[in-house]
């Protein structure tokens, strides 16, 4: 849940409270004025018109804010995910607060491509290369 | 439908699916509890309670869609309202959440119309 989804989503929770407080004072105060003038209103009182639209406005604004806060999708084709995968890793499945989620899989393969036969000597030659020339600019 | 041959061709990650079907029917859950809040407050009565809680389920999947599936769908080259990237048909993305709110909604709906009813 981003900081933008729970603000959202709290000033949603926001009105539709001050909604159910001016409903609730609406009913108490029509069941009131009926009780003191002895005259009997209909079951079902009249809501005013602006407490009505502040409901709808508050509904929506909750249902956005909460929409906003949910996780990334995953794709389901094999192909499409396999390619996120090596090209993202794990930066690609991560949830709103950074971290990794928790059933994120990963490379399917990759207890197969860590045998001695499969490994990647140009990338590793690569990073050896990236790593001795980082050390020794430090050094 | 898709045969079986489709299937070996392109397969399904059946992680993902689990993964987007629970993220929406979660959704669908939570917001079907506010509806029913917003529901009570309003006064609604039987036949326009449950028409405003087909109707905000809708729109809950509608606002779904337009945030969460549709800015990649759309850039992968999909067309417009296919799901297909993310969901295995549209007919279980529209309607399959229906009715798992159903019951949060009508709990918080009676609470919240005896609430302010006073």
């Amino acid at each position: 849940m981003t900081w933008l989804s729970k603000s959202t989503a709290a000033l949603g929770f926001v009105l539709l409270t001050h909604a159910c407080y001016s409903a609730h004072e609406h009913s108490a105060l029509q069941s009131h004025r009926a009780a003191s003038l002895s005259s009997s209103s209909g079951p079902t009182s009249s809501l005013p018109i602006d407490i009505a639209i502040e409901t709808f406005v508050a509904t929506f604004v909750i249902a956005l804010g909460l929409v906003l806060g949910t996780s990334q999708l995953r794709p389901i084709q094999w192909r499409v995910w396999a390619g996120k995968i090596e090209r993202e890793g794990e930066s690609g499945f991560t949830n709103s607060s950074g971290e990794v989620e928790k059933d994120y899989v990963g490379n399917p393969f990759r207890l197969l491509e860590s045998r001695p036969g499969f490994v990647d000597i140009r990338k590793q030659r690569k990073e050896f290369a990236a790593w001795r020339k980082e050390t020794s600019a430090t050094a | 439908m898709p045969t079986e041959k489709e299937f070996q061709i392109s397969p399904i990650v059946p992680e993902s699916v689990m993964h987007n079907t629970k993220a929406l029917s979660n959704l669908q859950t939570l917001t079907a509890s506010i509806f029913g809040a917003a529901a009570g407050i309003l006064g609604l009565e039987s036949y326009s309670g449950f028409l405003f809680y087909f109707v905000f389920t809708l729109l809950t999947a509608v606002l779904y869609y337009t945030i969460r599936v549709a800015p990649t769908s759309l850039k992968a080259d999909h067309p417009i309202f296919d799901t297909s990237r993310y969901f295995r048909s549209s007919f279980e993305f529209w309607t399959g959440g229906l009715l798992n709110g159903l019951a949060g909604y009508i709990l918080t709906w009676t609470l919240f119309y005896g609430l302010v009813r006073a």
